[in-house]
């Protein structure tokens, strides 16, 4: 036992969530600090590393990775692909949806409204809203599936705010990794 | 063009067209204001327009009406609404303060020199407020231009130009400084004046005040801008591989494959349930397990039983009292009743009564059984009889 909060951040990461710096949760942000700690981290680093864990900082967030290969190549092609529809919607939503950033699945409905842009890529989410008509119902399909992957969090219930989480870095240095060849880039119109 | 012929005409006229310059102020920002709503509000007399059209109140053009720019800038000003922010202003009044004590320093005359010198206070005074409205514009268009502006580039810019105006005030409030503290020593020496000194060291804390504002909102500049540009390049890209996914050739034309291969977070990973089996211990030690158990099996009422076979009944008869009795031979007893006699063995067993039929075979095994059992206390003779077809020795009691 490293800290009487190891078995706790080792059962949050293991899921493949992210503990990160601007949880609404107070214990999520126990275990960020408790992580924050240099010394803790490097005993906890190599703790998890007997048991095929690696234990990562990201920027403001925490996450688990492994050495070996336990999902194949399509899996996470999928999972990537799905980030990048998801994202564009989001973006298109807003193009300040970025960390710490709020919003409700109501301000999604009436921008929907008057851009019909961001309905049309309403439409072409298929894939994660299944089959809902209504678009309030599809809308909650695609925050749900963001909650799920731990990078945006309901943050107050009354009011149904949610709030991008930190582990949202996470994502755009995927999307910043990827390097598109130059005579590519210039191929796609604007 | 009419001007006011005095202040009073002026205030009159403000105060009686109250209705149609307060809306107009308001509505300042939606440029076309028709004539034909003006008209209303100064109870569909055209002459009262065309009075403040001739004053220069407000101007007309092509049907549409709006306030002059002079008193639109002064009712800004003085409501404190400004939201350009007009430098000049500061520049002009720190050249006046340069020409004043120029005047001030050669004027002998007692009279012209307190009014050159109330005419420095004043505009001293000026500087501080100006100064602190601009720092609190420039920190109130930041934030509009950041959160508000829609198009990526002109925030830029407009951030940009805001952040040109910071520097400004930041170089007039340097200049100020230097203007007191080293340019006109002459004059702060000679100009012995209590209520001078008061709003020069007024000044110098607004001023300051605004140094440390402006230093935080330079910090918020930069950040804005790095946020932008970050923001921007990013969307960029995000729009860029969403495309190529769209047209599936993502996988071929960037080397997202290689990557990815690369990334073995556990978020890729599907979800895998870890079957565990309960502590035997845990249940029987742990007192909420059962209330568990208890809860759950609630929740599976409407599942079939599955109903136990049950035996026939059973028959009574059975279960009565059945005594039977069988009549056993008491050896002991014949060979008693054999030793009183003086009969032969065989024929006291033929003839015994053993109070229930006995066959003869059944008798001989009786005879041989006691001949041998009691050998000692019989005599068997030598000579022999048959009866029935069995040859037996002749047998008494000793």
């Amino acid at each position: 036992m490293i800290t009487k909060y190891t078995s706790e951040i080792f059962d949050v990461l293991r899921r493949g969530q992210f503990i990160c710096s601007n949880s609404p949760n107070e214990e999520i942000q126990t275990l960020y600090r408790v992580l924050e700690d240099e010394n803790t981290f490097e005993d906890l680093h190599a703790y998890f590393f007997e048991i095929n864990y690696i234990l990562e900082h990201g920027n403001e967030y925490f996450y688990f990775s492994r050495e070996e290969k336990n999902v194949d190549l399509d899996r996470k092609l999928e999972k990537a692909f799905t980030w990048i529809d998801i994202l564009d919607f989001f973006k298109t939503f807003d193009s300040s949806f970025d960390v710490g950033f709020r919003f409700t699945p109501s301000d999604i409905s009436n921008q929907l409204k008057n851009n019909a842009d961001l309905a049309l890529k309403l439409d072409s989410l298929k894939k994660i809203t299944g089959d809902k008509k209504s678009h309030s119902d599809r809308i909650k399909k695609i925050i749900e599936r963001l909650e799920r992957d731990n990078f945006i969090t309901l943050q107050d219930e009354i009011s149904e705010t949610y709030k991008v989480l930190t582990s949202f870095n996470y994502l755009k240095d995927i999307i910043t990794a990827i390097n598109i060849p130059e005579e590519i880039e210039n191929e796609i119109p604007k | 063009m009419n001007t006011f012929n005095d202040i009073k005409e002026l205030v009159s006229t403000l105060k009686r067209e109250e209705k149609l310059i307060a809306e107009m102020f308001s509505k300042r920002k939606a440029i076309d204001y028709k004539y034909s709503d003006a008209i209303e509000l100064v109870d569909n007399d055209e002459n009262r327009i065309d009075f403040l059209i001739k004053r220069s109140v407000i101007r007309e053009n092509g049907g549409c009406l709006e306030l002059d720019d002079q008193f639109l800038d002064f009712f800004e000003q003085i409501l404190d609404v400004n939201e350009e922010i007009n430098l000049s202003y500061i520049d002009e009044n720190i050249k006046n303060i340069k020409e004043n004590i120029g005047y001030f320093l050669n004027e002998n005359n007692e009279t012209r020199r307190y009014s050159y010198l109330k005419f420095i206070k004043k505009t001293f005074r000026k500087i501080g407020i100006i100064t602190l409205r601009s720092v609190v514009d420039i920190r109130r268009n930041i934030e509009n231009t950041f959160k508000n502006e829609a198009n990526y580039k002109n925030k830029q810019l407009k951030l940009e130009n805001l952040d040109q105006k910071r520097n400004l005030v930041e170089k007039l409030i340097i200049q100020t400084l230097l203007l007191i503290d080293q340019e006109e020593l002459t004059f702060f020496n000679r100009a012995l004046d209590e209520e001078l000194k008061r709003v020069i060291v007024d000044m110098k804390f607004q001023l300051r005040e605004c140094s440390h504002n402006l230093i935080e909102i330079e910090k918020q500049i930069i950040d804005y801008l790095n946020q932008i540009k970050h923001q921007g390049k990013f969307i960029e890209k995000l729009r860029k591989l969403k495309y190529l996914k769209d047209h599936f050739t993502i996988e071929a034309e960037t080397d997202i494959k290689q990557m990815i291969a690369h990334k073995n977070q556990v978020i890729f990973e599907k979800r895998i349930p870890e079957p565990l089996n309960l502590s035997l211990e845990f249940i029987r030690e742990n007192e909420k397990v059962f209330e568990v158990i208890k809860r759950i099996a609630r929740t599976h009422k409407d599942r079939t039983q599955f109903q136990p076979e049950i035996a026939s009944q059973i028959s009574s008869e059975y279960l009565e009292n059945n005594i039977e009795e069988e009549v056993m031979i008491n050896l002991e007893e014949v060979r008693n009743q054999f030793l009183a006699t003086s009969d032969n063995l065989f024929n006291f067993i033929m003839n015994y009564d053993f109070l229930k039929q006995v066959d003869f075979d059944e008798r001989v095994t009786i005879f041989c059984q006691i001949t041998s059992q009691y050998e000692r206390e019989l005599r068997v003779e030598e000579d022999f009889q048959i009866t029935n077809g069995v040859e037996f020795a002749l047998v008494y009691p000793k």
